[in-house]
């Protein structure tokens, strides 16, 4: 199997605003595989098409090697699709155990009740919830929050982890902590497609980066390849002249630029 | 595992108390133990109704259709025994079955719908349902009259061996011995579910349904298994009420209020609780005969005062209540100082109850 996740011609719209517009991509075994753009460029709205929470207008996704494009979500994730939210939503009236728990008892067809405790265990301790892990989740700050999401995809044994942001708003030493963790689970096999905002997490993790803009894809290679292509440099300096959003968007711009050979820039994070 | 061992252990010994406490009113009440009876006996129903009730709202589909529930009950036992000489013991599970069969009908239709939405559908489901039954022919469903049905306990009266009124308290007796082992069947498949894999599921469906879906949840299938056994339960009641009573139309076995006792109940005992419905049950059937002795006309005006105060001042219930209340006992006793941890360690602890 050459590809453990394929993308053909996905495209997404709602009414007339099209978010994903013809996107074709794979990711090999046990590659980290990273996806940037601008805000609105439609990166969630991709992830919503890979995880099954959206249908795609148009186009195809196989997974696996099985076509999963009508597959409803949670045979998808029984298939070995795990996935961190942007948005980070735990389940408000289970403790962070429990909430990990869900992932490990239902992830995966047939697992024992002893089984599913190991899992969320090991979800836990990786993730280094595991003294929280009778806290309830309100109790529980923005770096746990984003632990916790993690703990929960790890819970279900995925082969294919989808990562929307989960080194947004994090100080620089903890996003150091996030990417040994994303390397870690790499190591283990695990394909890791990953949204990030962070400049130097993306240069420092993927191997191959996919640049969205508008929906679309604008261009795609390594970290180096991307970075010193000049459309990717004029879409993140281009939309200046989008009043609402150009003081960030010049932000990450810049990051863009210094980024290669900048270790300071790990703490160019935004608010999720 | 543990957890659930003492759950049906506490819930055996439950079972022994319901069979026990009518000979134990007759010897303290006598004749006065008739009135009592009926009383343990509306509470039972209500019980059974409330349980069943929270059982499919802990998956989030606040339903508004459990009398359509109950009336398919009672409409299949009233047709059996109109149509055929079936053993008089079969109309019970098979109203529940056909209650079920329904909701597995109505939960595939609205699985897209949510909260009010939701809501309306099921209510609207209950009024089509009354309507098909007073559209059935008069010789298979009875028309707007309704149906005889036969009683389950005939005692007789012996002259000189005993009292008038403990023919009444003999078919009592038997009626509250079936609800008793109706509230059993109920406890059993919600300490089942809150014991089980199951819990986790239900509340991941109801806090987040798509996320519970991207954690490999299949919500339909626990919102339509949610759905079936909720219905069962509300079906065999509802075959019971429908002996119990000696007749069905389709006015009283369709009726809006079984449907809001449903919800009321277990919101006024706590939710997503196996003790709050039971607990709800019990307070609101004393209240309710206190306001009835009390005012009698009218009463429904205090009843529904009451209800209003306990949701507005106890918003998790009676079962909130009395976990608060026993946290705090706890704090000033063993000196713990109660920390921000509140919220959900305690919804935990009560969900477990
Ligand atoms: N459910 C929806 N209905 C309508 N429009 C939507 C919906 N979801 C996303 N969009 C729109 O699609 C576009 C892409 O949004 P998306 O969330 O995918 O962007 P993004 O690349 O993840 O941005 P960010 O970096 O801010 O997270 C945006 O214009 C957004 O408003
Ligand atoms: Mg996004």
């Amino acid at each position: 199997m050459s590809s453990v996740l394929r993308a053909t011609g996905l495209s997404k719209s709602f009414g007339g605003l099209v978010a994903v517009k013809d996107v074709s991509f794979e990711a090999a075994p046990g590659e980290i595989f990273a996806i940037i753009g601008p805000n609105g460029a439609g990166k969630t709205t991709l992830l919503n098409l890979i995880s099954g929470l959206l249908t795609p207008t148009t186009g195809r996704l196989e997974l696996l090697g099985t076509d999963v494009t009508a597959m409803p979500t949670y045979r998808r994730c029984r298939l070995g699709l795990g996935r961190a939210f942007q948005v980070v939503q735990p389940f408000p009236e289970m403790t962070v155990a429990e909430n990990v728990l869900v992932g490990a008892q239902f992830g995966s067809e047939g697992v024992s009740s002893s089984e599913a405790r190991r899992r969320a265990d090991q979800a836990l301790e990786r993730t280094g919830l595991d003294r929280l892990r009778d806290q309830p989740v309100e109790d529980l700050n923005l770096l746990q929050e984003k632990r916790l999401e993690i703990a929960r995809a790890l819970a279900t044994q995925p082969k294919v982890l989808l990562l929307d942001e989960v080194m947004a708003g994090l100080r620089p030493g903890e996003a150091r902590q996030a990417v040994e963790l994303v390397r870690g689970v790499r190591d283990e096999g695990i394909t890791v497609v990953f949204i990030e905002h962070v400049m130097p997490v993306v240069r420092d993790l993927a191997d191959r980066v996919l640049v969205m803009d508008h929906g679309a894809e604008l261009a795609r290679g390594t970290y180096a390849e991307v970075t010193s292509d000049p459309r990717v440099v004029e879409a993140y300096l281009g939309v200046e002249d989008d009043d609402s959003r150009a003081g960030e968007e010049s932000a990450d711009a810049r990051s863009v630029r210094e980024a290669p050979g900048d270790d300071a820039g790990a703490t160019a994070g935004r608010d999720a | 595992m543990r957890g659930l061992t003492r759950d049906l252990v506490a819930t055996a010994a439950f079972a022994v108390l319901l069979v026990f406490l009518p000979s134990v009113l007759r010897e303290v009440f006598g004749r006065a133990s008739v009135s009592y009876l009926s009383l343990a006996t509306n509470a039972l129903v209500l019980a059974v109704l409330a349980l069943s009730w929270d059982m499919l709202a802990r998956t989030g589909q606040l339903s508004l259709a459990h009398a359509a529930f109950t009336g398919a009950g009672a409409y299949t036992v009233a047709v059996l025994f109109k149509l055929t000489g079936a053993p008089l013991w079969l109309g019970i599970p098979l109203g529940g079955l056909v209650a079920a069969v329904l909701a597995l009908g109505l939960g595939s239709v609205t699985l897209r719908l949510f909260g009010i939405y939701f809501a309306i559908a099921t209510l609207a489901f209950t009024e089509v349902l009354k309507a098909a039954v007073q559209r059935l022919p008069t010789a298979v469903a009875g028309g707007a009259a309704g149906i005889n049905v036969p009683a389950l306990f005939r005692p007789t009266f012996v002259a000189g061996s005993m009292e008038r009124w403990e023919v009444a308290f003999l078919r009592n007796q038997g009626y509250f011995w079936v609800y008793a082992g109706l509230l059993v069947v109920a406890v059993v498949i919600s300490v089942l579910i809150q014991r089980s894999r199951l819990r986790a599921a239900f509340t991941a469906v109801r806090t987040n349904e798509q996320v519970a879906g991207v954690m490999g949840v299949n919500p339909a299938r626990m919102k339509l298994l949610a759905f079936v056994l909720s219905s069962f339960v509300a079906g065999l009641l509802g075959a019971v009420e429908a002996h119990r009573l000696g007749s069905v139309s389709p006015d009283g076995a369709f009726s809006v209020h079984t449907t809001v006792l449903a919800l009321v109940t277990p919101i006024f005992g706590g939710l997503y609780t196996t003790l709050g419905p039971i607990l709800g049950a019990t307070v609101l059937a004393g209240i309710e005969e206190t306001l009835k002795r009390t005012f009698s006309e009218g009463y429904l005006i205090g009843y529904g005062i009451v209800l209003v105060a306990s949701i507005l001042f106890m918003p998790r219930g009676l079962v909130g209540l009395a976990s608060k209340l026993v946290k705090r006992g706890g704090a000033s006793t063993s000196g713990r100082v109660g920390g921000a941890s509140g919220g959900a360690a305690d919804a935990a602890a009560e969900e477990r109850a």
